[in-house]
């Protein structure tokens, strides 16, 4: 321990490779995270001058697809990050310490780069009946979250549940589960939403982080620009369909086989803002929609409690599941109009009499009402 | 007096799972298995559309992710009848398989392998001797000396820079670990390769839905429609790379994984009787031939072998009410009446009850309720699932495939088949299911293209896709093999809702706490005995708990 | 019959009129088209995108009619305050209690049809007034969700200025859901708001209909 850690750059000499090299990947970098090529100096100067990030990664209420979809990722490869450029000092998924070992190694890193480390968060945290609902090594999610954000430099959300709540949270939240933001304050926090991300994402959120020790700019929801800027509807390979009004009308049918629009599908592309449509999933292989099913807004808040998927509306509160506001507003409106009809024929039959009553009493009494004057 | 040793969080895993064992005299003489971790799925699910549930379900866990969402979309199906088209049924079978190579080589390599493997003594590997030993238990190109120094440098210089990350406090050194330098060191070269190759078989999913982790599945067949004619469908390029995925998938398995798996085990062989734990082997069986309903052309067998007794496989029936039920005398939930009863799914409930320690605590009250698992049992007795669950129900079945594959692997290990019920003959059926997966996705992959050939290109059957056609009640089961073992869903439709949904997960079987009788589960069973050297350093535990390959994610939901 | 016992008044003014007709016309295209949008009708097929764009014209036509809707609106509330006494804004809002009043002399005439009162107003009655204010309430709804919307797909000053309403909501789909569920608001009081137009003309007869047209009514001389 008493050794200075190598930065990225001895760590690539170490590996044989060249300072050409070296400055190529630099350069690559900052292609792959958008900068002009007048930043390439800074990445250069950043990589020779820091030590490995020293990183914890914590698993709450998760499905641990977050975890998955990193491995995933391509550029850069996961294996170069987590071995040459960052520390992962503790992830229960990958880690080789257990239990105790394994706390201590968590503990280990808190203390000795206390203001330093990044924390990443995968999962909600359940906030009902003392935290119970996720208890590690006998504490409280809350518990151990309050104290590692304590020390963190900057917190990354990984994912809708740590970023949304995502599913556990979704109606009636019975475990009272809770996205990062809504517990910790005064510690920058990136949320990196979407179920899960798309590898390439979190991995450009750490390299970002890394290459320019600063945080990525965000929007008016803590997300990075560079991910969330536009709906999923605006980039979409399909777009010409839905702008011609050719529609898929039902899976597998001749549309379907055309690769028509998905909107009546229920397609939430529309409403849904990622980077699916750009960077695509599993290296550019596909997406959700390129394979035929809609969006289903995974990186939307509160997108479970938007169903049902395949309506183009949400189902109406306390009526079947195919009843929307479309249903509710024909009901209404031929209501309205029956209501109308009644109030017609009524009108008709009270009216008239009171009318004719109108029209006489007018002509005699305004007659006599003159004369009193 | 028993040491009562606490493990929390077992990592190298998924989820949150506690483990508490007492040991006497340098073995394991109790144990219990704790999840600790719920979000409460199957309250969320109720009121809900059932052609969305997959879409929910799939995520209670990202790393087996598709398999809920296939035991949905079936019981959906089960539920309002729909027949799915052949060619749905094979791009389902295709995912199944993708997901089966994907998820056992990486807890393989990734989960299990440092449970084997010292990283830390491959520092000392000399690289011309590794080569060679590579070279002699595989083709795999990877494998000159230039290769392993090199890797061994950077290894080298990683560990020297003080920052282990991942690594950092392992058991490095235990004397629980017995493979020379260079064996490690070639588990060390795999671990990268595994790491990288992972990423590529998944595109499978990426393909036929659109994603991975959590691909899109769909109530009456698949979401992606074939159309050989147009850049928008499953085309002839889109069915190539799925081709070229499954041939590579095909060389790593056959040149990396089974030869490591064979390598290392000769090491280790006394693991062959340690952890066998239960005597039951339930599986539901999957990957079917001739359509989901035609049970006995499924590729892996349905049934349930008692007693290790391989000469009979017992009928199994996810709608029999007597047959699987769930307990929760030990668990934080509460039956509506009585907490001792069992329940089959299509009637059972999903409340909380927590009355364990109010946390932090050091020890559960292992006496009363201590665990967010329910307990599942099959006609009340506690089974394995899992890849050795199936690999002995298709042997009892009478597979040749499998028989002659298990009678290879016992022979090149020279073992009796005994050894089969143990830490080690888990780890092993796993890798020989890989093995046949992914012989059998290349059939499923032929008889796709030869559908699609004879003119055949559904992928959807739209009759009954509108809730209003369905039954105003109705009732499913969907019944599946996951990486992990035997996993179903049953649902209660009314009035075109869910009215009732229930998941009884494979890593429930495995890792839930006792039964009011007191039978152990699979977990808690298979570590009585275990031998701990160190009990500050309790590396067997974790062998024989990684066997499973828990997931505890799945496991509670 | 021969006496004259109706005198003229002139209530609505051109601005008000010219406000109303504009209002009625662009409100009904953005019922229309907005319901095309939610549930466009599988009108063409088997064709290729590039030769059609009928969608993107029903869009587009739309947001057009979205703006002159909202300067027209804008305008309005102007005029509230510089037109005549019929035209300001108090006539909206019940904050006397004879407004309140006459709010229950409405509901007795013309739902119940228990009395046979006179009203005194001669602009909007007071129920009739309060109506409107939910609408220009319905109408401001309307305006920031649909241009809280239209603000993903523009970096133009004025839908940028709703952008908020996204977060507050809870996301774009809440907001289109919403939006959507308005658009029954204004079918249903269109269908109420004409029927109650004739049946005032009918029952009163002081020319309700063609007030808005040439800006005069009838009313009994004092
Ligand atoms: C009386 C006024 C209006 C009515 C009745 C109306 C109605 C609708 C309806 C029914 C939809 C379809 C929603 C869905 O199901 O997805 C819609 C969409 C939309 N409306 Fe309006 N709208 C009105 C005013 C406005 C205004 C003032 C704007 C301002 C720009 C606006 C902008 C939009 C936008 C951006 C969409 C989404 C279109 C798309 O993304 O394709 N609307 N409107
Ligand atoms: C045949 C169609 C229509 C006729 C004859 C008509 C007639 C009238 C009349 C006579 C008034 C004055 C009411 C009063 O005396 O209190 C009025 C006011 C109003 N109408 Fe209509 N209307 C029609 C359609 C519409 C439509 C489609 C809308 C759109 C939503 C609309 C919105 C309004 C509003 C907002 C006012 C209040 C005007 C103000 O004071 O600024 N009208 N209309
Ligand atoms: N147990 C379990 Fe799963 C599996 N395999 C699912 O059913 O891992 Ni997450
Ligand atoms: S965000 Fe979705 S994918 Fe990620 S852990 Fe949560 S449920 Fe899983
Ligand atoms: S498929 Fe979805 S995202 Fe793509 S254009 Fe259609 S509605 Fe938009
Ligand atoms: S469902 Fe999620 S993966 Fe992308 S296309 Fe939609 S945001
Ligand atoms: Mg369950």
């Amino acid at each position: 321990m008493e050794q200075k850690p190598l930065t990225i750059y001895e760590n690539m000499q170490l590996r044989g490779y060249s300072r050409r090299d070296f400055l190529k990947f630099a350069s690559w970098l900052a292609a792959f995270i958008g900068i002009e090529a007048s930043g390439v100096g800074n990445i250069v100067r950043a990589m020779e001058n820091k030590p490995r990030l020293p990183v914890v990664w914590f698993h709450f209420q998760e499905c641990t697809c977050c975890s998955e979809s990193f491995i995933r990722s391509s550029h850069p490869i996961v294996s170069d990050i987590i071995l040459d450029k960052i520390s992962l000092d503790y992830t229960e998924t990958l880690q080789a310490a257990a239990g105790k070992q394994a706390e201590e190694a968590l503990n280990e890193t808190m203390k000795k780069y206390r203001g330093e480390y990044l924390m990443l968060v995968e999962g909600s945290i359940p906030t009902d009946d003392d935290g119970i609902y996720c208890c590690i090594g006998g504490r409280s999610a809350l518990d151990i979250v309050k104290e590692a954000a304590s020390g963190a430099k900057a917190i990354v959300a990984w994912g809708s549940c740590a970023s949304n709540g995502c599913i556990q949270s979704s109606k009636p939240n019975p475990t009272g589960a809770t996205p990062i933001h809504k517990i910790i304050s005064g510690v920058p926090i990136i949320n990196v939403p979407g179920c899960p991300p798309i590898g390439e994402v979190m991995a450009g959120t750490i390299v970002h982080l890394l290459a320019f020790d600063r945080i990525p700019q965000l929007d008016g929801l803590g997300r990075p620009k560079a991910f969330y800027s536009r709906r999923v509807h605006d980039t979409c390979y399909r777009r010409p369909n839905y702008d011609a009004g050719l529609f898929v009308e039902s899976f597998d049918d001749e549309n379907a086989k055309r690769g028509y629009c998905l909107y009546k599908m229920g397609c939430r592309g529309p409403v849904t803002y990622n980077s699916c449509g750009v960077i695509k999933w599993n290296n550019g292989v596909s997406y959700p929609i390129q394979s035929g099913h809609g969006c289903i807004g995974c990186s939307e808040a509160n997108f479970w409690d938007n169903g049902p998927f395949y309506q183009h509306l949400a189902s109406f509160p306390g009526f079947g599941i195919e009843t929307t506001a479309d249903t509710i507003g024909v009901v209404v409106g031929a209501a309205t109009v029956a209501g109308i009809a009644a109030h017609a024929v009524s009108t008709n039959i009270k009216k008239c009499k009171m009318i004719n009553q109108a029209i006489n009493d007018t002509n005699s009494s305004t007659e006599k009402e003159e004369v009193k004057k | 007096m028993a040491n009562r040793i606490v493990i929390d969080p077992i990592t190298r895993i998924e989820g949150h799972l506690r483990i508490e064992v007492e040991v006497k005299d340098g073995k394991v003489v109790d144990a219990y298995s704790s999840g600790t971790m719920v979000r409460g799925f199957e309250i969320i699910l109720k009121g809900r559309d059932p052609r969305d549930a997959w879409a929910f379900v799939e995520r209670a866990c990202g790393v087996c992710t598709t398999v809920h969402a296939l035991a949905s979309v079936r019981a959906v199906e089960d539920a309002v009848k729909i027949v799915v088209p052949p060619n749905a049924e094979l791009i389902r079978n295709l995912m199944f398989c993708a997901q089966y190579m994907q998820d056992h080589v990486v807890h393989f390599y990734h989960l299990h392998a440092l449970d084997w493997v010292d990283v830390v003594s491959a520092l000392k590997a000399n690289p011309n001797e590794t080569s060679k030993i590579a070279q002699s238990i595989s083709n795999y190109p990877k494998s000159s000396p230039a290769y392993f120094s090199d890797l061994q440098k950077r290894l080298t210089t990683f560990v020297n820079s003080g920052q282990l990350g991942i690594f950092a406090n392992g058991y490095w050194g235990h004397k629980a670990y017995k493979l020379p330098p260079e064996v490690n060191l070639i588990g060390v070269a795999h671990y990268l390769e595994a790491l990288e190759w992972q990423k590529e078989i998944v595109k499978i999913h990426t393909i036929f839905g659109g994603k991975n982790p959590h691909p899109n599945y769909l109530v009456g067949g698949v979401p992606c429609a074939i159309n050989i004619d147009d850049a928008n469908a499953l085309n002839a390029e889109r069915l190539a790379y799925v081709g070229t995925l499954l041939a590579e998938a095909k060389e790593f398995i056959e040149q990396v994984y089974i030869p490591d798996l064979l390598a290392v085990a000769p090491y280790y062989l006394d693991w062959g009787g340690i952890g066998g734990g239960l005597e039951n082997y339930l599986a539901y069986g999957d990957l079917p031939t001739n359509g989901y309903a035609d049970v006995a052309k499924f590729k892996f067998p349905r049934g349930a072998v008692i007693g290790r007794n391989l000469n009979e496989v017992q009928e199994v029936d996810g709608k029999d009410a007597e047959q699987i039920q769930e307990y929760i005398s030990h668990s934080w939930y509460e039956y509506s009446d009585g907490d001792d009863k069992g329940k089959h799914p299509w009637v059972g409930e999903t409340k909380f009850n927590y009355t364990g320690p109010k946390p932090p605590y050091d020890q559960l009250n292992v006496d009363q309720k201590y665990s967010w698992l329910k307990t599942p049992r099959w006609k009340g007795q506690a089974m394995e699932v899992g890849p050795l669950a199936r690999v002995l129900v298709a042997y009892a079945s009478g597979s040749t495939e499998v028989k002659d594959l298990v009678g290879f692997a016992l022979g090149k290990l020279n073992v009796p088949a005994a050894a089969l019920f143990s830490t080690l003959g888990r780890t092993a059926a796993r890798g020989l299911e890989t093995m046949l997966v992914s012989g059998w996705s290349k059939e499923f992959y032929d008889q796709l293209l030869a559908n699609i050939k004879n003119g055949d290109t559904r992928t959807f059957n739209n009759s009954n896709w509108e809730p209003s056609s369905w039954p105003k009640d109705a009732k499913g089961v969907g019944l599946t093999e996951a990486p992990r073992g035997a996993l179903a869903h049953w649902i209660v439709i009314k009035d075109e809702k869910i009215d009732n949904y229930q998941l009884v997960v494979p890593s429930t079987w495995n890792a839930s706490p006792r039964d009011p009788k007191g039978q152990m589960s699979a977990y808690e069973s298979s570590l009585i005995g275990t031998p701990v050297a160190d009990p500050e350093k309790p590396l067997e535990i974790l062998r024989t708990i990684h066997s499973f390959d828990p997931c505890l994610a799945c496991a509670v939901h | 019959m021969e006496k004259a016992i109706s005198k003229k008044v002139y209530v609505w003014q051109m601005p008000v009129r010219l406000y109303h007709w504009v209002n009625a016309l662009v409100v009904v295209t953005l019922a229309v088209t907005g319901y095309l949008i939610g549930k466009p009708p599988a009108l063409t097929s088997g064709s290729e995108a590039s030769f059609g764009y009928w969608f993107g014209t029903v869009r587009f036509v739309h947001f057009v009619a979205a703006f002159v809707f909202f300067f027209n609106f804008l305008f309005r509330i102007y005029w509230g305050f510089v037109g005549n006494k019929h035209a300001d804004w108090k006539n909206f809002i019940p904050y006397k209690k004879e407004q309140w009043k006459e709010i229950f002399q409405v509901l007795k005439i013309d739902i119940l049809q228990v009395s046979n009162v006179k009203l005194k107003s001669v602009g909007h009655n007071s129920m009739a007034g309060f109506t409107y204010f939910l609408t220009f309430l319905a109408f401001l709804f309307q305006s920031i969700t649909g241009f809280g919307m239209y603000s993903a797909m523009s970096d133009a000053f004025l839908p940028n200025l709703f952008s908020w309403i996204v977060p507050l909501m809870g996301g774009d789909f809440a907001v289109r859901q919403w939006h959507h569920v308005m658009m029954w608001f204004f079918v249903i009081f269109a269908i109420i708001h004409v029927y109650l137009v004739f049946y005032h003309d009918y029952v009163e007869g002081r020319g309700t209909i063609s007030s808005m047209a040439g800006g005069w009514k009838f009313i009994e001389k004092e």
